[in-house]
């Protein structure tokens, strides 16, 4: 019965947000609005899935980009290859970031810690000079050019960009209430007993590899799943998503926002991409401007936003009691 | 870096040639009435930081430069042209979300993509759906135009292009080669996707004009690798009597010190087609002689009073001389500007139809002239030219020019070949 009720409010909640997202789009017709609407839809659903493995499971994952890079790659060539819907085309290659995420997570699961992190690192780069090399398939250095083809269906055109930012949108959403609820479940309690002490979870019977492997390659699909979206949005698939700087990105926006929290990593993505544009448009020294005031964030605050806002309200409640 | 143009940066930039422009216009009443109509805005996304910013940074002065003169002499009518410059950091995606941003967020009327050819392709692939009109500054590949799939009626190429050049040096080698029975060839090339089809072009058309000739050997080195001993023992133990690299800017300069340590350009001819530039042929610190090399920009060549002119007035205004991406870019401001007053509006579909098969008269041009060729929407008739290097300024000398109808009969037949005409 609560499990039917949460799962309830969170749809009602997911909705609101479409329907506050939809009006300025389709009344107003706010272009900047629509474009960061895709973009946060990437990068939130990006960082929301690697916070599956670092906040719930305790798994420090440097190498979540394969992933990303992977879905969007095997999308993109789907397209290219005429034939696939697009619905179709993105069942396909999020099935296929889940398998890949299965042989890699079977490998790596097993370590811990520094271990792990180093592991998913080497997987991830193996994978980029696989797509680097393999240059019939993938185009190589140059990225996957030519054009993702976007046939409409139900009624939806991809090639609109109101389209796409409502059809990102409600991805995001859909997998935000997915994720919560997985979380939520019992399932997610394992994980997280997992994460925090897990020989206690071993002594009680459960079995640590496959929890862990589950995990893994649920967070893989739905970074698949960004990656469908990313490639849908440059009409193209480059090396740079499946290379490190985009996990580290990754895990910045997750830091940014928080990783107690489950909206944190949202929360870190806007922060994250609202001073990329910014900056972008005033200066040319990005990479300072943006690690200064990552510094003062990080230093200032000590944990993520949302982290820190939770726990202060919290402090504050208590105080009061 | 370059120190010279922290002086100025892009806002400041903006609007000292707005400034300019609007006083231009009360100096000639005759347009007064143009001053309170709308700027023409061109949105440019390029790199203008990391290890390639040299592309971005002479991109953006030159197009600055030939815009403040175009506003000067009264706009469009009055109406000015307006910058806007945006890094990309070299991310393709980012030039992607960049250009978008442009044209939804800051409506653009046109596009300059300051990109090299992988996130030039990124731009490429977002105003095909967006239907921006698009000059493409800076992408080599020529694929981008010569492939009838990547081909739309808003989007032209204003460089070089790969293929011009491979013809142009294959001829160009095997007149050497002939001349000096050099048959024994090896090759250092930057190990990516430019790297390899850029040599594999060059030796298809230098075998075409030369057929005795025989490769003996390759390396490939990575790209931005700090350390050539191992690429330059390779040469020097296979005796090759000619060499040729499409290693280009820091990476050749970089190549060419070790390797001149060694003895190679004494040992054999060298043929690097993007040598003469002045990004490379100032930064080498002993220019090897007799180096044979491309042009990528010269002020000497072609040898007009308008290329000289151009690079003084480059250089007095950024206290370094252009490159190949400066006379790209300020090419792509002379043909937009002629299309903009032919066509005395911004409408996309005319300014396209008035790009198709637009013939300018050039500095850069191989015979004074450069043309817009309206069947693939890519710029020819560009001096394409080599000569060999000297230790001092003018750096190259004895530039041979490349013969144009040879380039587009092998072109044709190229195209041919791959299914493309």
């Amino acid at each position: 019965m609560r499990t039917t009720l949460s799962w309830r409010g969170d749809m009602l909640v997911a909705a609101l947000a479409f329907a506050a997202l939809a009006v300025p789009a389709f009344a107003l017709g706010m272009q900047s609005v629509l474009d960061f609407a895709v973009r946060f839809a990437i990068f939130g659903l990006l960082a929301m899935s690697l916070n599956l493995l670092i906040g719930t499971t305790g798994l420090v994952s440097f190498g979540h980009a394969a992933f990303f890079g992977s879905g969007a790659y095997a999308f993109g060539l789907l397209m290219q290859s005429g034939g696939w819907s697009v619905p179709m085309a993105i069942l396909a290659a999020m099935a296929f970031t889940a398998l890949l995420a299965l042989v890699i997570g079977a490998l790596c699961v097993r370590l811990s810690e520094i271990y792990f992190a180093f592991l998913t690192l080497a997987f991830q780069m193996l994978i980029h000079s696989i797509v680097i090399s393999w240059v019939s398939l993938t185009g190589g250095d140059q990225g996957l050019m030519g054009g993702v083809p976007k046939p409409p269906f139900l009624g939806i055109d991809l090639g609109d960009g109101r389209h796409l930012a409502m059809f990102s949108a409600f991805c995001l959403l859909a997998s935000v209430v997915a994720l919560r609820q997985i979380v939520r479940s019992p399932f997610g309690a394992a994980l997280r007993m997992l994460r925090d002490n897990p020989e206690r979870a071993a002594f009680l019977g459960m079995s640590i590899f496959r929890y862990r492997l589950a995990a893994f390659v649920i967070a893989g699909t739905f970074a698949g799943l960004a990656g469908v979206l990313m490639s849908l949005y440059v009409s193209g698939a480059f090396p740079t998503f499946l290379y490190w700087t985009t996990s580290g990105e990754a895990i910045f926006m997750i830091m940014l926002g928080g990783i107690t929290v489950f909206l944190g990593p949202l929360v870190g993505t806007a922060i994250f991409l609202v001073l990329n544009d910014r900056i972008t448009n005033i200066t040319e020294h990005h990479g300072l401007v943006m690690g200064s005031i990552l510094l003062v964030l990080v230093l200032g605050l000590r944990k993520g936003l949302l982290d820190y806002i939770v726990d202060a309200w919290r402090e504050r409640r208590e105080k009061r009691a | 870096m370059s120190q010279h143009d922290r002086g100025i940066d892009r806002r400041s930039a903006l609007k000292a040639s707005a400034a300019l422009g609007a006083a231009a216009m009360t100096g000639f009443p005759m347009i007064a009435r143009g001053q309170g109509r709308q700027p023409i805005k061109i949105g440019m996304p390029t790199i203008l930081s990391g290890r390639v910013a040299q592309l971005g940074v002479s991109s953006r002065n030159a197009v600055m430069m030939e815009v403040e003169k175009f506003n000067a002499a009264g706009g469009l009518d009055g109406r000015p042209i307006e910058v806007i410059v945006r890094d990309s950091r070299g991310v393709p995606a980012e030039a992607a979300r960049i250009a978008r941003e442009m044209i939804t967020s800051d409506r653009v009327d046109l596009l300059f993509d300051g990109e090299p050819s992988s996130g030039g392709f990124a731009v490429h692939e977002v105003v095909r759906e967006t239907g921006t009109l698009t000059l493409h500054l800076n992408s080599e590949t020529s694929s981008l135009t010569a492939d009838p799939r990547q081909r739309f009626w808003n989007a032209f190429r204003v460089a070089r292009q790969g293929i011009h050049d491979s013809i142009a040096g294959g001829a160009y080698a095997a007149e050497i080669v002939k001349a000096r029975n050099l048959t024994r060839w090896m090759t250092v090339s930057p190990d990516y996707a430019y790297g390899r089809d850029t040599t594999a072009e060059f030796l298809e058309y230098l075998k075409a004009f030369a057929p005795n000739v025989q490769v003996i050997g390759e390396t490939w080195p990575r790209l931005f690798q700090p350390d050539y001993t191992e690429n330059v023992t390779r040469l020097t133990q296979g005796r090759p009597q000619a060499i040729y690299s499409c290693l280009w800017a820091g990476d050749l300069v970089t190549f060419v010190e070790q390797a001149s340590l060694y003895g190679l350009f004494n040992q054999s001819q060298f043929f690097g087609v993007n040598m003469a530039d002045y990004t490379t042929l100032q930064q080498i610190k002993q220019l090897p002689r007799g180096v044979h090399s491309g042009n990528r920009y010269l002020k000497t060549f072609p040898p007009v009073p308008g290329n000289l002119a151009f690079a003084e007035d480059y250089n007095r205004r950024y206290q370094t001389y252009p490159t190949n991406w400066a006379w790209q870019s300020a090419t792509a401001v002379h043909l937009i500007t002629e299309a903009l007053k032919k066509v005395g509006g911004t409408d996309p579909r005319a300014l396209a139809n008035a790009l198709k098969g637009l013939t300018i008269d050039s500095p850069f041009g191989a015979d004074g002239k450069v043309t817009m060729r309206a069947e693939d929407q890519t710029l020819v008739g560009y001096a394409i030219g080599w000569g060999t290097t000297i230790s001092a300024d003018p750096f190259v000398e004895n530039m041979t020019a490349a013969d144009w109808t040879t380039i587009f009969r092998h072109e044709q037949e190229w195209k041919r070949s791959k299914g493309w005409a």
